[in-house]
This record gives C-alpha cells, structure tokens and sequence, in this order.
C-alpha cells in the first residue's frame, strides 16, 4: 500500500514539474510573439534607456535595460525573463500576478496607487508595505538603477514543502 | 461510537427519510461523524470520502421540493452551519465539493493554473454544440478562450480604454433620467425599478457593442428587445433547473430544456440581427468612400480576423452579461441609499463638491468619489451578482483545506456566504460602506470579490463600474430616492444571478 503511494506521489511530482516546465515553454513563446507586435521600429539610443534590476525568486540578480515609457511588465515580456506566471491578465489589472517588491526610497518614486490597482494589490500575496503591480509602473529616467524583487509565489512555497517532504 | 455511527449513517442513506425530524436529527449527528477534527487536518490528507454533506436525495428533496433552487444562497449558510466550510453536494448529476471560506477560496483561485475554467459540463455549451455555434467568453476554455480575451481585454478593462465610453454612455444615463421623470407617479413613485434598470442596462451594454442605440429607453420599445429582455429572464431560470435535472428526468419533462433552447435562439438572432445591421451600414459607408474609424467593439472584433460564429457568439454573451448585472446592483443601490437617508446625504454631498456645479460628471470624476466607490462595493458584498462562483481544475490535482481535490472536481466557490460572514465582517447583514474606509478593520481580501479574481474575473467589470458611478452620482444629482411608502422589504433570491425577489419601488422626489 505504501509503495503504491509512494508511486502515486513520485508520479505526481513529476507531472507537476512537466505541467510547470510547459507552461513556461508555451507562455514564454506567447510572449516572444508579443513582443514582436508590441517593440516595432524604435530607434531608441541607449544612452536614453533605464537600467532596472529585477530579482528573481532564486534570488539572482538580472540587470537590463529598457526603454521609457515601458511598463515594468513590459519589460519583463520584451525581455524574455522567466518569471512563472508573471502578467497573467497581460497588464488589464484583472489579478496581481505581477506583483514586485521595491525598498522604500524607491517606492516613494513611483508616484500615486490607482484605486484600481490598490483592489488588484489587496488580493496579492505575500504584500508589503512597498508593493506595486509591474504593469502599473511606467518608467522614467528619474528611475534609473531601480531595483524590483519578484515576491516568492505560492507555488513555490508547495514546491519546497512537497521537495522536502 | 464512530462505527456505530457509520453504520447508522449508510443505513439512513438508503432510506427516505429526509421527511421526518428525527430521522433528521440522526442524520445530522451521524455526519458530524464523518467530520474529523480542524487539528488532524494538518497531519493527513483527506480524501472526498471523507468530506461531509448531505446525501443526494436530500440535498434534490432540498432543491426541488422545497423551493431551493431559489434558495441557492441562503442554503449556502444553511450549509457552513451545519459542515463547516467545505462540503460536498450533488448538483443534479454532477457532484460539487463547497468551498465557503475566504482562504480556502484563495487557496483554490491560487491553484486555477494558466486557463481558468468555470465548469467543463453545462447546458450553456451543450446548447452551443446543439446548434453549431461558437462558443463566447463565458463558455469558451483553453487557447481558444485565452485569444479572445486577450483581444478584448485590452479594450474592455484597462481603466485608461475604459475612460473612452463615458460620452456613450452619459447620453445613455440622460435617457434614464428622462424615462424615470416620465414614469413618475403623481407621488413620485415608480414601480418596479429593476425592470427600467434591465433596459438601462440592455441599452447601455449596446451602445458600447455597437456605438448606435437600440431603442430601449424610448417612449415605445421595440418587441424583439422586450423578447430578448424576456428570453434572458427565462433562460436565466431554466438554467439551474436543466442542470440540476438528472437526464431520466430530462425524457420525463423535456420542456425545461425546449424552452431554454429557445430562449438562446431568440438571444443569438437578436445579437446577430443587430451585428449584421451595423457592420452591413458599415460596409456601405466604406462603398462610398467615406472614411470607417469604429471604436465600438462589435467592429473592433469583425476586424480581428475571428470567424462571424466566434464574433456572434461573444457578442451575444457579453450582450446578456451586461444587463442582470447592472440593473440589479442599480436597484440594491438605491433601494440601501433611499433606506439610509443620511449616508444619500453624504453621497450627494461628494458628488456636487467633484462637480463644482456641473450636472454631468467624467470618468475621471469618478476618482475623486470615494463614497460612491464604497457604496457599491458595500452592495455588491450584500448582494453578489454571482452568489456562486465555480472552478474546474483540469490539470492536477489540487489540496484545499487539507482535503485532496481530484482534478476535474466542480469546485463551488460560496461568495454569497463569504461576503456575510461574521467572523470576516461585523454586523454583515447591515449596509455600511463606511466600513471600507477602516483601515483598523481589515477583513479577508478574498471574502468579497463580486467580479471574481484573476484573468478569469468579469471581462465587463470597469465598463460596468463607469456605467453604474455615472448612472449614479447623475441620479443623486437629479433626484432625492426615498423608499416606497408601503415600506416594503424586499429579499434577493438566485435565478443562477442574485437578484431582486419582488417588484422595488422607490419615490424620486425632484430636487
């Protein structure tokens, strides 16, 4: 009986971890087709870009650089970064997937919360005082050298459980 | 003790009971068997047998016999009372597990993976595959639900794409006024408001959709928009009714299913009808070389590159998804405001300090009336367009509460419960939108989410929100709301929307 739990189990994780590879692989390429309809020709020189330095779950640093005017999600979808289920509603502020994180100096820079976004904030987990959705953060130079920390989800607080379980 | 329990409780399932008291009262004290305590949770995983809840024949005896399924909500608290916040019931032929904890709630809307699916089974798409055509938002799944919302998500929730149709409809909530000055008794009383309201709405979700007017405030309104008014009525009831009916009794009694057949007939012509007319007067401009700029989204979605079934059928839906919607949230609101003249007072107050004497607020007004936000956030937690929201989790298996929930389970999501839960807010059954503004008193944010939460959620909801702040702050305007001098009480009840039990008459006294 144990063993077929132990089975049952082993498949399960492994299910999970290939759903969760392909999701990444679909939405990654949902993504790059994105992309290609939203960055046309911008003949934009770099020295007008911002640098913005995201922190992943993992904890690593990605430093790129964007473009003004880009939201926060925006850069992560021109950027191709892998953030699981980042943007779900694609920036219609319908969820808080894309939920960042900033050190207070910053988040005082990011100018006022909509009453749209604060609802959306509200459902968000893990939020902080210095929360704020990505898709509703628009960039400028003023910005430049931003860090934004991706909130650990709650997928991957269940993985680390059934990983040590 | 627990055995002699078990076996008591497989000996009452196989009989009738559900008819006496006593047999009721063993019943309840032999499930309380199957609940295990909240501690031992924590430590094993449980399955669906070892979920509590009513038997099918008593829970179809509640249903049928005794009126339930205009008691939807209400059976929902019924339910917490007597399971806790998580039960099973079988719905008809479908077996449902109950979630009605705002946590349990957020663990399920957490795990609803990349396409949300509200339910895999229901006689909404079996009408659809009946008839060969398409499916629109509300019943679509997968990548081809995920194209369509992309597109039209953009253009329907974005505060900033929304802001556009303030114009379209202010001239929508001007009829409004006009029709009810005109239906005004020589008290002031109109009668029945929910019924103007239907067609404020119905109007309203047009003018977005097709940029033209039907027709619906006018002085005569034309019959097909009466019959399509009706057949949403109709198909709204027949809906729960179709489900919940096992198939034998479908053969016994087919004409539930005939009649909400029809209904959906008379609903896609209608859509069709109208789609057809708009674009064909289109294409004829275009003939004559003038210039086409649409921003309506009927001719936003022609130009997509979507079959005309797929634009049809979302037209439709979103058609019908705009009008229970509004009218009955238009009418709980000023049915609370005329009983709560000082909190009218207030609002009204708000409203002409953001006008600064203009009579016609902007979208962008609305920013600056937090009241009026809390006020219909306060409605919409006492009477939830949607008591019952529904997941279908088809990838994998999902864990909630400490239950093991096998993939492709109907998971109910008991809103109406949660949003009047006293342990989540105080005195619930009371209209307080103060109670929005305490920051000391924070209660579950998944406890009260009318629109639903995440890329699922109400495609309509910003449209909706402008629609319902401009239409109000335009009547408090106008008007001072009072209740109806026979001081009637009136009741939600569910026809699978939350709406209005009887007939709301409210008195707009000129101001």
């Amino acid at each position: 009986m144990a063993l077929v739990t132990a089975m049952r189990r082993l498949a399960q994780v492994s299910l999970r971890e290939f759903s969760r590879r392909s999701t990444a692989v679909s939405w990654g390429a949902f993504l790059t087709a994105e992309r290609s309809f939203t960055t046309g020709a911008q003949p934009l020189r770099s020295d007008n870009k911002v640098t913005v330095h995201f922190i992943n779950r993992d904890g690593e640093k990605i430093t790129v650089k964007a473009s003004p005017g880009d939201s926060l999600l925006d850069v992560v979808i021109n950027e191709d970064l892998d953030f699981d289920g980042f943007g779900a509603c694609e920036g219609t502020l319908a969820c808080s997937t894309c939920h960042l994180i900033f050190d207070e100096e910053m988040y005082k820079k990011l100018g006022p919360v909509t009453d749209e976004e604060m609802d959306m904030l509200d459902l968000a987990y893990g939020l902080t005082e210095t929360s704020r959705l990505g898709c509703q953060i628009c960039l400028t130079k003023s910005l430049e050298g931003m860090v934004a920390r991706v909130p650990e989800s709650v997928a991957d607080i269940r993985q680390t459980k059934d990983g040590s379980a | 003790m627990i055995f002699v329990r078990r076996m008591l409780q497989q000996a009452l399932r196989v009989s009738v009971r559900s008819a006496f008291p006593l047999a009721k009262w063993m019943e309840r004290w032999t499930e309380g068997a199957a609940a295990p305590p909240l501690e031992s949770a924590l430590q094993a995983v449980r399955t669906l047998d070892d979920m509590p809840g009513p038997t099918a024949a008593s829970f179809a005896w509640d249903l049928f016999a005794r009126g339930g399924l205009s008691r939807l909500h209400e059976l929902q608290l019924k339910g917490v009372q007597r399971y806790g916040p998580m039960w099973k019931a079988s719905f008809g032929p479908i077996l449902t597990v109950h979630v009605a904890d705002p946590a349990l709630i957020e663990q399920v809307l957490r795990q609803e993976g990349q396409h949300p699916m509200r339910s895999d089974l229901s006689s909404w798409k079996d009408y659809r595959k009946l008839r060969g055509h398409h499916f629109g938002l509300l019943t679509a799944e997968g990548e081809e639900w995920q194209a369509v919302r992309s597109l039209l998500g953009k253009h329907m929730l974005r505060p900033k794409a929304v802001e556009v149709y303030d114009k379209t409809l202010n001239n929508v909530v001007s009829d409004l006024i006009a029709k009810l000055r005109l239906r005004r008794s020589a008290q002031g009383l109109v009668t029945d408001i929910t019924s103007e309201f239907y067609r404020f709405g119905l109007e309203g979700i047009s003018s977005v959709l097709f940029e033209s007017r039907i027709g619906c405030l006018d002085m005569v309104i034309p019959e097909e928009t009466e019959r399509f008014i009706q057949s949403i009525n109709t198909m709204f009831v027949m809906t729960l009714l179709t489900m919940a009916m096992p198939s034998w009794l479908h053969q016994l009694f087919p004409k539930p299913w005939k009649v909400f057949c029809q209904c959906w007939d008379d609903m896609f012509e209608f859509a069709k009808g109208h789609i057809d007319q708009r674009l064909m007067a289109e294409a004829e401009r275009i003939a004559r070389g003038e210039k086409v700029e649409g921003r309506y989204l009927t001719y936003f979605l022609s130009q997509t590159g979507l079959p005309m079934k797929t634009v049809y059928s979302n037209v439709t839906e979103l058609l019908l998804a705009g009008v229970d919607t509004i009218s009955s949230t238009m009418s709980w609101t000023l049915y609370e405001l005329s009983r709560h003249p000082e909190i009218q007072a207030a609002l009204r107050e708000e409203v002409s300090t953001v006008l600064e004497g203009r009579r016609v607020p902007e979208a962008s007004d609305v920013a600056h009336m937090p009241l009026l936000k809390a006020t219909v956030k306060e409605v919409l937690r006492l009477y939830p367009v949607i008591p019952a929201n529904a997941r279908v989790i088809a990838e994998k298996d999902i864990q909630v509460g400490g239950y093991l929930i096998p993939k492709n389970t109907l998971i109910t999501l008991c809103q109406f419960a949660t949003s009047r839960d006293p342990a989540v807010f105080q005195n619930p059954d009371d209209f307080l939108p103060h109670r929005w503004f305490n920051k000391d008193v924070t209660h579950h944010p998944y406890a009260s989410v009318p629109f639903g939460v995440g890329k699922r959620s109400c495609i309509g909801r910003r449209i909706a929100e402008l629609e319902l702040y401009l239409a109000l702050s335009r009547i408090l305007t106008e008007f001072e709301v009072k209740p109806d001098p026979e001081g009637v009480s009136v009741k939600p009840m569910t026809r699978t929307l939350l709406v209005p039990e009887n007939a709301i008459n409210l008195q707009f006294v000129e101001r």
